[in-house]
């Protein structure tokens, strides 16, 4: 694989007194791709990012970007990275230009003309010599990723990018990430707790539940992969549900609020359906569902002892 | 470093908070002028010459010395009959009220105003950042967080220098405008005999004196935006401290010698000057040694915590 590891976590472990925040957490991410770090609030995915922006420091374990140390060369590797933390905050009493200069002279040799090619990759041309106070929260996020790419960084975090978007503004982040990560090669950390958003944008997701990863995996390994569930919308399913565990023992099956979930084997459909019909039960539909990723999420959060996990 | 700075810069003068000081100062410095001019008009008219004035001084210094009362204001009178007999051998004129010479020295209130938007500015710089949230994404870059604060630090202080410009430049103008141009020799008793000084240094020396405050303030209300990330914090103490700080030292001197070692004893260097230190056997050599200790902790304090400490929501 041409992919080369550009992030790299090793032990990270975040102590704020006693107490443990972020718990040996390590793993890597490549180029070109799209990393979703995935879990409830106050799991600690904020925190991992401000410790590799160089926001917090470490308490014991390492990360390197592109080759250097946080820890023993800020500088060398923060060069490389490009973030928004949290929520773009930016000075509103400026323009959007004049943030991006003020981002661009901390930086060595960016041009005016590179400001002006992000500002048209996020499409602010129009508004860009407005007061960011102007600004919607969408324009605002775009602002946002346009000072994250002023340095042409091999590293960008997003963290909760979507967050307070609406539908098309959510999709329009996703595009771009998309995108960059592809044209540009660029390793993209995304942290969130909407997974149906990460089902779309990310190639593997971590994820975090009390400062520990749970399970780092590729994106389709992780819905996919799992035996195949079928749903079977039909009359007085609850009503039904135990008869047809007795005709049927070989098969898991579920009640899921008035539908019925049957862990088996494609062939073995139509009996199903056809005992139904014999039954004299009315079927209004039989498919294929995928796991989705939040009860992937659910699955693999909740085994941790009963904590009930916030979506 | 520079375009550290030519950001701080930008982001200040982006507030119009900035231009409201700024438009402060330079009404302040006209006010000064205005008010001067209304004090000299009621003054009553001395129709002696100031020969006469001067012997008339002399008289009565003679008879304090006679009677045996004591200078009241510090300075010995033999020493000042004998700079008023120099002023009336060598025909100097003392600066009277209305000449340029006393207006700028009697405008030295302005400084205070100036340290006042000093303060207010040195405690945003930092504090700001955090309460926008823009600290992250400023903090992210490639570039040593003490750089960050340095600059922050330089930019202060070249506003208020930006600020006492404006001032000096407005009360300069003004006051060769409306005032009589005086005599820029001052005289001085000194190793007993009566020397000649330059009154440009002494007004100087004068401003620079009554700046120490503000610059001691202004420095600790920037440690205190650095380390507690408050404005308001920083603002309120710096402001009460500026305006208590002077007479509340005071009061404590006159009956505690450890009020030797606080702030406030130590920033009026004037104090020399005129001899009459607030707590007995300090010295100019002690005042600065202990404003540059003072410095140099609020300095120590606002660059360790503001390099260390995590930047956490």
């Amino acid at each position: 694989m041409s992919q080369q590891t550009v992030v790299e976590l090793k032990h990270v472990t975040k102590k704020i007194r006693s107490k443990t925040i972020i718990d040996d957490i390590s793993f890597n991410v490549f180029s070109g791709e799209v990393f979703g770090f995935l879990g409830p609030n106050g799991a600690g995915k904020t925190t991992t990012i401000r410790m590799i922006v160089g926001l917090m420091k470490l308490s014991s374990g390492d990360i390197i970007v592109n080759g250097k140390s946080v820890k023993d060369d800020f500088e060398g590797a923060v060069q490389h990275v490009g973030a928004i933390v949290e929520n773009p905050e930016m000075y509103k009493f400026m323009s959007g230009y004049k943030n991006l200069i003020h981002y661009s002279r901390m930086y060595k040799g960016i041009s005016k003309e590179k400001i002006d090619e992000v500002v048209k990759l996020v499409g602010l041309e129009k508004r860009i010599n407005d007061k960011v106070k102007t600004y919607s929260l969408g324009m605002r996020q775009r602002l946002g990723i346009a000072q994250s790419l002023l340095h042409d960084p091999k590293v960008l975090i997003l963290d909760e990018p979507t967050n307070g978007l609406d539908p098309a503004g959510i999709r329009e982040i996703r595009d771009y990430i998309r995108r960059l990560a592809r044209e540009r090669d660029m390793a993209v950390i995304v942290s969130s707790h909407l997974l149906s958003e990460m089902e779309m944008m990310c190639d593997r997701i971590g994820i975090i539940q009390n400062g520990k990863l749970k399970d780092v995996q590729l994106i389709e390994d992780f819905v996919g992969n799992q035996s195949h569930v079928y749903k079977i919308e039909i009359s007085g399913a609850a009503q039904i549900a135990d008869s047809m565990r007795q005709a049927f023992p070989a098969f898991e099956i579920k009640l899921v609020q008035d539908d019925l979930l049957i862990n088996c084997k494609k062939e073995e459909i139509p009996a199903i359906i056809k005992w139904c019909v014999e039954e004299g039960l009315s079927v209004f539909g039989a498919a294929k569902a995928a796991k989705s990723l939040e009860d992937r999420f659910l699955e693999v959060t909740s085994e941790q002892k009963g904590e009930p996990a916030h979506v | 470093m520079f375009n550290l700075m030519r950001n701080e810069w930008m982001k200040l003068f982006s507030r119009a908070a900035t231009y409201v000081m700024i438009g402060a100062v330079v009404l302040a410095a006209i006010a000064a002028t205005v008010i001067m001019l209304f004090i000299n008009s009621i003054g009553e008219d001395q129709n002696q010459t100031w020969q006469e004035q001067l012997q008339a001084d002399n008289a009565r210094l003679e008879q304090m010395i006679e009677t045996g009362e004591a200078g009241f204001m510090g300075d010995d009178p033999a020493e000042r009959i004998a700079i008023n007999e120099y002023a009336l051998e060598n025909d100097i004129a003392p600066n009277t009220m209305d000449t340029f010479w006393s207006y700028l020295e009697n405008s030295t209130f302005l400084i205070s105003l100036i340290g006042l938007f000093a303060i207010v500015v040195a405690s945003g710089i930092v504090a700001s950042e955090f309460s926008w949230g823009t600290i992250k994404l400023l903090m992210i870059r490639p570039i040593a967080r003490w750089k960050i604060l340095l600059s922050k630090f330089i930019t202060v202080g070249a506003f208020g220098l930006c600020l006492v410009a404006i001032t000096a430049v407005i009360s300069v103008i003004l006051g060769l405008i409306f005032f009589d141009p005086g005599s820029s020799v001052r005289l001085v008793f000194e190793d007993g005999q009566v020397v000649e000084k330059s009154m440009a240094a002494y007004v100087v020396r004068l401003y620079l004196f009554n700046s120490l405050d503000v610059i001691m303030l202004t420095t600790m209300a920037f440690m205190i935006s650095a380390v507690f990330r408050n404005s308001s914090l920083a603002i309120g103490i710096s402001l009460f401290l500026l305006f208590v700080g002077g007479t509340a030292t005071g009061f404590i001197a006159a009956y505690y010698d450890w009020a030797k070692y606080s702030l406030f004893a130590n920033t009026n260097l004037s104090q020399y000057e005129m001899n009459m230190p607030i707590v007995d056997g300090m010295t100019m050599q002690f005042s600065i040694i202990m404003l540059v200790i003072y410095f140099a902790v609020f300095m120590t304090l606002a660059f360790t915590v503001f390099t260390k400490r995590d930047i956490a929501s």
